[in-house]
């Protein structure tokens, strides 16, 4: 669920920053500011947010979502797009504009200057998606608000360290945190790796 | 291969011009030198020459062609005829050899392994060749950028102050290789503080800008 949350959000970013890459840099400035002041939102908050939209009398409650996996996903969405997008931005927009110019000056055309952009951001983009990651792996408002901590179903590792906590089971707590935890850093090491690798093509 | 700009002007912010009224043509082959003080419009002029930014008035005669007023694809065509090369090298990760290939590979030509060799010995990058670029000196990056543009073999070769970084013995190659492309029938701009010898003496025209404004414009042969 936090994968793909993190991945939905990580393409939602790069497609926010190439739109506003061509924008003026002061517009582009105002938006990046909105979402550096979401990045701390308390994941509560959001998941009030997905709460009230998806709760059976809300907006979107004829999908009927509350209290399923994609509600988890949605919610999760909402939590990782802010770190994804103001992790990414700024290298984006500065890169951007010294890659054209660089692929102008060469005589190439205009539409080599995404091939070269994406090879110059992929560290970048690496560590955009893994902060993205970590922030929706991490969060356990949103999936114990909208997700309920169903056994087998809407469990995520968050809300089941919660609930043995709760329980006063801690031995299976810590457990599953030093899941989560390894569950994170292995992730980050194979992507930092896989992206080092990239470069040197 | 000629481009002529008319009335060309150039502002970055709207307010204060870089570039004000400048009518030049580059018509026929050899070195034309643009010298000025800092700040006066020159690598500006060069970068709208090299087609790389588009002036805020005035045309760029490219081939007898509006060159922004052509599309994209028309554009692209003509873009291969020109080449500019940055006073501070831009420069992309990866190796020295993947950086001097770049734009052949974007360009998707073969790449001319002799002529690589070639300059890679000549100019002393033999060593870091395979070296991530973010390890060279900086006058080691200035040669892979220039490098990377002789490879190219454009009509029209834009540099933006070639000798800076470079010791005496890699400036007077590169003023050697200058003139060759000089000799063969291309057009060469430098702008420059400091000129080379060699190169000035073999200059053909010298066109000077202060303030944005072309205010000496002379054929030295």
């Amino acid at each position: 669920m936090s994968s793909t949350a993190a991945l939905i959000a990580f393409v939602s970013a790069v497609a926010l920053s190439a739109i506003l890459a061509r924008v003026s840099k002061r517009r582009a400035e105002m938006v990046l500011g909105v979402f550096e002041a979401l990045v701390g939102i308390p994941t509560t908050v959001i998941g009030l947010f997905v709460y009230m939209l998806l709760y059976p009398r809300g907006p979107l409650g004829f999908m009927g979502l509350l209290y399923t996996p994609t509600a988890i996903i949605i919610g999760q969405f909402f939590v990782a797009l802010p770190m994804a997008f103001t992790s990414m931005f700024r290298s984006f927009y500065d890169l951007r504009g010294n890659v054209r110019e660089l692929v102008l000056s060469l005589g190439c055309s205009e539409k080599c200057v995404n091939k070269v952009l994406l090879r110059e951001l992929t560290p970048v983009l690496t560590s955009a998606y893994l902060l993205a990651f970590s922030r929706a792996i991490g969060e356990l408002g949103v999936a114990l608000i909208v997700g309920g901590g169903i056994e087998g179903y809407t469990n995520v590792l968050t809300t089941a360290i919660a609930l043995r906590t709760s329980l006063g089971d801690y031995e299976l707590a810590i457990q599953i945190g030093l899941i989560l935890l390894a569950l994170t850093i292995s992730l980050a090491l194979m992507l930092k790796v896989f992206g080092e690798r990239v470069l040197w093509k | 291969m000629e481009v002529e700009l008319i009335d060309v002007w150039h502002s970055y912010d709207g307010f204060t011009y870089a570039l004000k009224n400048v009518n030049l043509e580059f018509k026929s082959s050899g070195i034309h030198l643009l010298i000025g003080p800092n700040g006066s419009g020159k690598t500006t002029l060069l970068k709208v020459l090299s087609l790389v930014i588009k002036p805020s008035r005035g045309r760029v005669i490219v081939g007898g062609m509006d060159f922004w007023g052509l599309n994209e694809r028309e554009r692209s065509v003509l873009r291969r005829s020109v080449v500019y090369v940055h006073e501070r090298p831009i420069l992309v990760r990866g190796s020295v050899r993947y950086n001097l290939e770049l734009g052949l590979r974007l360009r998707g030509a073969e790449v001319n392994e002799d002529l690589l060799e070639h300059y890679i010995a000549r100019y002393g990058l033999r060593d870091v060749g395979d070296r991530p670029v973010s390890k060279l000196s900086a006058g080691q990056a200035k040669l892979v950028s220039i490098i990377r543009g002789l490879l190219l073999k454009p009509q029209l070769l834009a540099l933006d102050e070639p000798f800076t970084f470079l010791d005496s013995t890699r400036a007077s190659l590169l003023a050697e290789d200058l003139m060759e492309v000089a000799r063969s029938d291309r057009i060469v701009v430098v702008a420059t503080h400091y000129m080379h010898k060699g190169l000035s003496s073999y200059c053909k025209r010298v066109v000077e800008l202060v303030n944005g404004e072309v205010t000496l414009h002379e054929e030295v042969r």
